[in-house]
């Protein structure tokens, strides 16, 4: 008697349920609207198997996510052990207690501000004389070409593939000829004759349209002009890329601060904490947690640098194509 | 336009020789960054390779000795040692750290969700400086039962490994730790080639039916094949020039010589094993020369490249 509603009503039923998984499937397509390029485009992720390799795909990024914080992480967490704490079996993640009076300790027993204040120094004045001495070569070898240029160029890039300390016998010779042991300006100006820096520069002002310079000359300008009044104004953005980069491999840089900052007062925090590192097996006041507490407040300031910039930092990488 | 024209030929008229205005403002501002080039790069450069030809007294040339010291060093079992593991350092890094960015970059190029998320992860180990990376590695890998890595081993059921106290175990794990940092690095500039492959390419592939494989096969990999080519050789100059991962990771190439680097003994030899200034000389030239064979394979990649595509690079 009822028959014919309950097929009735069923068919509702399953038609809504169909509405409904349809409508979830469009859902689920509707975030891949946007994706009309790569290797697979929205249209793709009909198919079900494009959905079971996405979720694999991002499930392997969360893995490298993993891969790529844990060890971070496990440095911070740690940094709070104590020397017994840290070698404690069975192991204990977690340390006993978040003491910041640790902090506090370790900072004040090595007067660690001096050394933060030498390597802030050392980035500073490397950053000036990144974009400074960089910037003049890149200008007038892409914009003013005065005759010899191409062997100038030739002579830079070959420098590219050799590093400044491969030659380590000469430059340190060098450097204590001129007096420059225990002196933060080597360590700066190393930075201004680096070809890296002129290459980014260089691409850069290759890219400016050369119809400006024609313009400029044809109204008279000179080229110290045009520097002043055309190049730098438009040369903001590289200037930044490359102080990021300079005010990085500063702060990174160890052989040659290493060699160039014997006295224990100039060192920068990455010598400082080396010279820590290769003594602490047989050192008895600065233990490992110490040296871990240590190596945490070093790249604070980098994480700190990395968030605020990160945007600049990843884009250029991307977009210039260019690796260090 | 005229003007420029004009200046041109006011040069040529005066013989050629005479030196225009513009060649006095471009020299003189390249006058001082040339000077820094020629102090930290040419100079040492040049007298570094005629160093290597000399005999030494403290860091100066002496007596002039032609090949003797490349002999030396050939002889010295260190060297023959370091020499090898550099070259196993690259074909380790081959093997780890190549493969990884191009998938990851691959990965990240079809992710829709969290993209920047993954991306500035990912990135984020190549911010922190070298040498606290290695520092926090050797903490991660040490051998002792209660470390970090051998908690999870021993949890697991295995036994404590030692690490890098084992000599065949030492150059694949510093290259793990080389990998963590530089992967992120790499896999953007990866994801730069993938984001400049004209999309047309994969419409036309979707439309006559090729698979996601095949779109990579006929696709991708064609595109960023000069990406990858230049990367190879990048990586592998930038790995034999490795130096302080083993100095830190290792007290300077243990065990045994087991991770020693040429980069490493030609610091050794200047500053460790005092009074063979020359030996680190030949060693570092040894280097270079070998560095710089490869750079010639790269720029030659490299101009291809520019030919191929004038829009990337």
């Amino acid at each position: 008697m009822f028959e014919k509603t309950r097929t009735y009503f069923l068919n509702i039923k399953k038609d809504f349920s169909k509405q409904q998984h349809e409508k979830k499937a469009e859902q689920k397509l509707e975030t891949f609207s946007g994706k009309k390029d790569g290797i697979l485009a929205w249209s793709d992720y009909r198919h079900p198997g494009a959905w079971v390799a996405y979720t694999i795909g991002i499930g392997i990024l969360i893995i490298f996510v993993f891969l790529a914080l844990a060890p971070i992480f496990w440095l911070f967490v740690s940094s709070f052990k104590s020397t017994s704490e840290l070698y404690e079996i069975p192991y204990n993640f977690w340390p006993q207690s978040f003491s910041l009076t640790k902090i506090i300790e370790v900072w004040q027993y090595l007067d660690f501000g001096k050394y933060f204040l030498n390597s802030i120094v050392v980035a500073v004045g490397s950053v000036m004389a990144a974009v400074f001495f960089n910037g003049l070569l890149a200008y007038a070898v892409s914009v003013v070409k005065p005759r010899g240029y191409k062997v100038v160029y030739a002579l830079v890039m070959l420098s590219f593939m050799i590093p400044t300390v491969a030659n380590l016998v000469p430059l340190f010779k060098e450097i204590s000829d001129f007096g420059l042991i225990n002196s933060y300006l080597p360590l700066c100006l190393a930075a201004g004759a680096n070809a890296f820096y002129f290459l980014l520069f260089k691409t850069y002002f290759d890219s400016l349209p050369q119809d400006l310079f024609e313009a400029a000359r044809v109204d008279g300008a000179g080229d110290l002009r045009i520097f002043f009044s055309i190049i730098v104004p438009l040369s903001r953005p590289i200037i930044g890329v490359v102080s990021i980069f300079a005010m990085t491999a500063a702060w990174s840089d160890f052989l040659l601060p290493y060699l160039v900052l014997q006295d224990d007062g100039m060192q920068t925090i990455m010598v400082k904490i080396y010279s820590i590192q290769s003594t602490i097996a047989t050192s008895t006041e600065f233990g490992p947690d110490r040296l871990l507490m240590l190596l945490c407040l070093s790249i604070i300031p980098q994480i700190i640098f990395f968030a605020f910039f990160q945007k600049q930092i990843t884009a250029t990488s991307t977009t210039s194509g260019i690796k260090e | 336009m005229k003007m420029v024209a004009t200046k041109k030929m006011q040069g040529r008229g005066f013989g050629g020789g005479r030196l225009r205005k513009r060649d006095l403002i471009g020299w003189g501002l390249m006058l001082p960054s040339l000077l820094l080039f020629l102090f930290f790069v040419w100079w040492p450069l040049g007298s570094n390779i005629g160093l290597s030809f000399f005999s030494s007294v403290g860091f100066s040339a002496n007596k002039f000795v032609g090949f003797a010291n490349y002999a030396t060093v050939f002889q010295d079992p260190i060297f023959l040692k370091a020499l090898l593991n550099t070259l196993k350092y690259v074909g380790w890094s081959l093997l780890i750290g190549f493969v990884i960015p191009i998938f990851l970059g691959l990965l990240l190029s079809e992710v829709v969700h969290f993209k920047g998320f993954f991306r500035t992860v990912l990135y984020f180990p190549s911010m922190i400086s070298g040498i606290a990376v290695v520092i926090m590695w050797s903490f991660l890998l040490d051998p002792n039962a209660g470390a970090p890595l051998n908690a999870i081993i021993t949890a697991l059921g295995g036994a404590p490994f030692r690490f890098l106290d084992d000599p065949n175990w030492v150059i694949p794990l510093i290259v793990i730790t080389m990998t963590w940092r530089g992967a992120g690095g790499t896999m953007l500039v990866y994801l730069s080639a993938l984001q400049t492959i004209d999309n047309s390419l994969y419409e036309e592939a979707r439309i006559e039916g090729a698979s996601f494989f095949q779109r990579i096969h006929y696709v991708t990999i064609p595109h960023i094949a000069p990406t990858i080519r230049s990367l190879l050789v990048l990586q592998i100059i930038s790995v034999l020039q490795i130096f302080y991962e083993p100095l830190v990771m290792t007290s300077g190439g243990g065990p045994d010589g087991a991770s020693e680097s040429l980069m490493l003994l030609a610091y050794q030899y200047a500053f460790v094993k005092t009074g063979k200034a020359s030996l680190s000389s030949a060693t570092s030239v040894i280097l270079s020369a070998l560095t710089i064979l490869l750079t010639i394979v790269y720029l030659t990649f490299v101009s291809k490249q520019k030919k191929k595509a004038p829009q990337d690079v």
